[in-house]
């Protein structure tokens, strides 16, 4: 499973990016998304495109974790968010790894889309597989609490302004570590 | 713009004309932030002061050609492109959904075959139809003048303006053309090679297109996709599982020189009822037959003519026509000439042959006389007012009480079952009781077909007949009856289909639901459909037309349900089914159905204008990638209008990596439209600063990623770009030592 982990800043400007790869289960912690590497503009189009759903979803969803929000098909993405009371969203894409047997798409299917095969998921219960389980739902509750903590207390330092880019490698940190200790 | 993406029936006005799409380009971009503006612009602004020629000029050589005069041929009217004209004589009546609403509609037309005595075809071939009778009404078919009334079958009747019948010929009914395994001759393959075709015969040297907009500004449905769905609907051949292509009835025509004219109708009625041009065995003979005397008006005496009708008539009933047609071939110069109509519903297979040869320049379109086509017009009048649509309500009417109404369960109210049925309790049933097996022995399964008096091929075919007649409720709750009983019997193309209809008939039927659920059910059915014909079948011509049919009726149905119609597009795109061009076609179908979707009720929230600006952006990109930069700069331009409603300042992401990637496909949209046009894209934009900045960045984006990210936060239209609050946090980020951005 690979994540890219966004904090938009309410005029949808991004003031914290982050690729990680699952580190559990034996994984090394490295995003290995399934675009070529001339296509990892794709991460922030789906995460820009789940903006619409996130707009949508804010309203009618009570807490401030919205779940699982959308999906991107043809990449097998799938979309988490968060809101913060300064209107702040945490988005977190996850795609979980390339199967094996994933080349089903035929003549014309672009490299731009990465190839599919998506719909079959490996009927195993972990969060690296499973992106839609409750599992993966509740890592990624407590993934997004623990970067929200950490957020919270980024933002009242006295040097940063709202809306401003976020370079504290002190959060970097622990957004590495939450990841890890998480998803 | 608020109403849905194709919704207004209002005409567009002719695309691509530099007014209205200059001067929105213009306002948006009003202190030299050249950085999105469309290409024509860009042209027209590039050209005017580096060459003498005159503005004027510019415009004149735009392909505005549809709005000539002399529409000839649909190829000959539009060799430019493709999307703004192509396309039958009958796009432009209506806008948007209605016209594919109407397109699916008319899609599921009755059958009627033709079956012409030699002397017919012979005085047909005399006025230049090489392929007989047939050709000569087929076009004429498509629409019957005037308006059709039909009574469904709770007894209210509905006018429809666009009713229309396929005629086909009896000699190659039934029988698949040879050679059709292969995979270049597939359907699939051969709407790929139309759609190839379209493509390239719109590739003038100035070959350029937009997609015509209407008045809103909302993209009407691409003609190129229009054209796509009208071949994959017309692919599928008469096949046992559905009765679409199988005869409703048969015209037997004799001609005024015939010699011994009712021994001749006698005998042909027979060999289509017996001999050898009888009908495969899983069609129901029980169709209507309708006889026609063509009188030569040139050669033959008017009054010998009809008392042979008037014998005609005593012989075999109502259901005859006198067709009166002057027997000498009709040139373009005599004075009362018409062109006769263009085919609509081509296979691909014949559309291909057509194309081949329109571009060998031996496509001469007939022409008739005045008189002749005025009088076969009102002949197919009356055969469908006056013969076909009875028929068919009264087989619809019997059947639903014989039969669909005893299996309904209401059994003892009609007395009158006839023997044949009566195996019908204990067959089908036993398949319901869970006798598993292999169902109820009416389906033949080494030869895969119902034999067509078993009551579930009749209810099938009631169904179908239902369909035709446009009843969709009654066709909805019939095929909802008989779809377990195929799964039952492991019939699983008469599965699929009835799934596929079922599904089809409720998004049809205008009344029913708006309801969630009845959505969810309607997904289900799609679902099945698709797997039943994917998976046990194998059959990925119907498996596409039911995708495609589930895509674009349920974007036509708004609301939630584009959300599915666009998953189903993407899951198109997923299996593989369509070739490249097809593909992108998807794409820009799935843009449509996200444009489409519009916020609930004066809220700002539940548009889809980021995923469709995103999908149509890609769409550009394989556009490109299959070297169509007019079409790639369509979709360009789609985009920026998608996106001008969420972004903060026109035409700047607020991501680095989606900024680059927008940025360069720009750039490379218009280097290859200007190089298309014969243009030397290097030092062409040098007349102004903001491109050449642009420029100077797309250069330097080549040499060095990171260089080139910086210098693109960096760009001037950018800095003062309002937002005070962003622009800050830009210059933060570039400064920054370790940036993300580049990381990620």
């Amino acid at each position: 499973m690979s994540y890219y982990f966004t904090i938009l800043s309410p005029t949808d400007t991004p003031i914290f990016n982050i690729a990680f790869g699952t580190s559990k289960g034996g994984g090394d912690g490295i995003a290995r998304f399934r675009f070529p590497d001339t296509a990892q503009y794709m991460n922030q189009f789906i995460i820009h495109s789940s903006l619409d759903i996130v707009e949508e979803a804010q309203w009618t969803n009570g807490g401030m974790y919205l779940k699982h929000i959308d999906t991107y098909p043809p990449a097998a993405a799938y979309i988490s968010a968060f809101l913060t009371p300064s209107g702040a969203r945490f988005l977190l894409l996850h795609q979980p790894p390339q199967l094996p047997s994933g080349s089903s798409s035929g003549l014309g299917s672009s490299s731009l889309l990465g190839s599919s095969a998506s719909t079959t998921r490996a009927s195993s219960s972990s969060v690296a597989a499973n992106p839609t389980s409750p599992q993966t739902e509740e890592a990624v509750r407590q993934f997004m609490n623990e970067v929200y903590e950490s957020y919270v207390k980024t933002s009242m330092s006295p040097f940063y302004k709202q809306g401003m880019e976020i370079k504290s490698p002190v959060f970097r940190t622990k957004v590495t570590g939450a990841g890890k200790k998480w998803l | 713009m608020t109403s849905p993406g194709d919704g207004t029936p209002v005409k567009p006005p002719p695309s691509f004309s530099p007014g209205p799409a200059r001067a929105t380009s213009k306002s948006r971009y009003p202190d030299g932030q050249e950085v999105t503006h469309s290409i024509d612009a860009e042209l027209a602004e590039a050209r005017s002061p580096s060459s003498p020629t005159p503005l004027s000029a510019t415009t004149a050589e735009l392909p505005i050609r549809s709005a000539s005069p002399h529409a000839r041929s649909v190829r000959s009217s539009t060799p430019q492109l493709a999307r703004s004209s192509l396309g039958s004589p009958f796009d432009g009546r209506f806008d948007g959904s209605e016209d594919i609403r109407s397109l699916i509609i008319r899609a599921f037309s009755p059958t009627v075959t033709v079956h012409a005595s030699e002397d017919t075809d012979e005085l047909v071939r005399n006025k230049g139809f090489r392929g007989g009778f047939c050709e000569l009404i087929r076009p004429f078919g498509e629409t019957v003048p005037g308006k059709v009334i039909i009574r469904d079958s709770v007894g209210s009747s509905r006018a429809w303006e666009d009713y229309g019948v396929r005629f086909v010929d009896l000699k190659g009914f039934g029988r698949s053309p040879p050679g059709r395994d292969s995979a270049r001759d597939s359907p699939l393959a051969q709407i790929e090679e139309v759609l190839e075709k379209q493509l390239n015969s719109a590739e003038g040297p100035i070959g350029s297109s937009v997609p015509s907009k209407d008045v809103l500004g909302f993209p009407a449905t691409t003609p190129l996709c229009k054209l796509f769905l009208r071949q994959l609907l017309s692919s599928t051949s008469a096949a046992p599982h559905e009765t679409f292509g199988h005869p409703v009835a048969s015209v037997i025509t004799i001609s005024s020189r015939n010699p011994a004219p009712l021994e001749t109708l006698r005998q042909l009625y027979a060999e289509s009822n017996t001999g050898d041009k009888r009908l495969p065995e899983w069609v129901n003979q029980e169709y209507l037959r309708y006889y026609v005397l063509i009188h030569d008006e040139e050669r033959d005496d008017i009054t010998e003519s009809t008392k042979l009708y008037d014998q005609m008539k005593r012989h075999f009933g109502l259901h005859c026509h006198l067709l009166r047609l002057r027997s000498s071939q009709c040139v373009v110069t005599d004075d009362d000439s018409v062109q006769v109509p263009q085919c609509e519903w081509l296979s691909p297979q014949r559309t291909v042959i057509r194309e081949t040869l329109v571009d060998l320049g031996t496509d001469d379109t007939p022409y008739l006389f005045d008189s002749d086509a005025t009088a076969i017009r009102s002949f197919i009048r009356e055969l469908i007012v006056q013969s076909v649509i009875p028929f068919m309500e009264n087989r619809v009417a019997v059947w639903n009480d014989q039969v669909a109404s005893r299996r309904r369960g209401i059994s003892g109210r009609f007395m009158s079952m006839s023997r044949r049925w009566a195996g019908f309790g204990s067959g089908s049933r036993s398949g319901i009781g869970g006798s598993s097996g292999s169902g109820s022995g009416n389906y033949d399964s080494d030869q895969h077909f119902y034999s067509p008096d078993s009551p579930e091929a009749i209810l099938r075919k009631m169904a179908d007949f239902a369909v035709m007649l446009r009843d969709w409720k009654l066709s909805a709750s019939t095929y909802e009856m008989i779809r377990s009983d195929f799964g039952n019997d492991k019939a699983w193309k008469y599965h699929a289909a009835a799934h596929e209809m079922c599904a089809v008939s409720t998004l049809l039927n205008p009344m029913a639901m708006s309801a969630k659920i009845k959505l969810e059910s309607v997904d289900q059915m799609f679902e099945t459909a698709c797997y039943s014909y994917l998976t046990r079948c194998s059959d990925p011509t119907h498996a596409l037309r039911c995708l495609a049919l589930a895509v674009e009726l349920l974007k036509s149905r708004g609301g939630s349900a584009t959300e599915s119609a666009a998953r189903w597009a993407m899951r198109v795109m997923d299996f593989g089914l369509v070739g490249s061009v097809g593909q992108i076609l998807f794409m820009e179908r799935v843009a449509a159905c996200y444009a489409s979707k519009t916020p609930a009720g004066g809220a700002k929230w539940g548009a889809r204008r980021r995923k469709a600006g995103m999908w149509s952006l890609f769409a550009a990109d394989q556009w490109l990638k299959l070297g169509k930069p007019n079409l790639a700069s369509a979709c360009v331009e789609e985009a920026e209008r998608l996106y001008g409603e969420v972004l903060e300042t026109d035409g700047i992401f607020p991501m680095p990596e989606m900024q680059t990637f927008v940025d360069n496909l720009r750039h490379a949209v218009k280097v290859e439209y200007l190089e298309a046009r014969g243009f030397d894209a290097r030092d062409e934009p040098a007349t102004e600063d903001p491109l050449d900045t642009e420029e100077t960045s797309e250069k330097l984006e080549k040499i060095d990623k990171r260089n080139h990210r910086r210098s693109l936060i960096g760009l001037p239209g950018q800095l003062d770009a309002g937002n005070l609050k962003m622009t800050a946090t830009v210059r933060d980020s570039e400064n920054s030592p370790n940036d993300d951005f580049e990381r990620a």
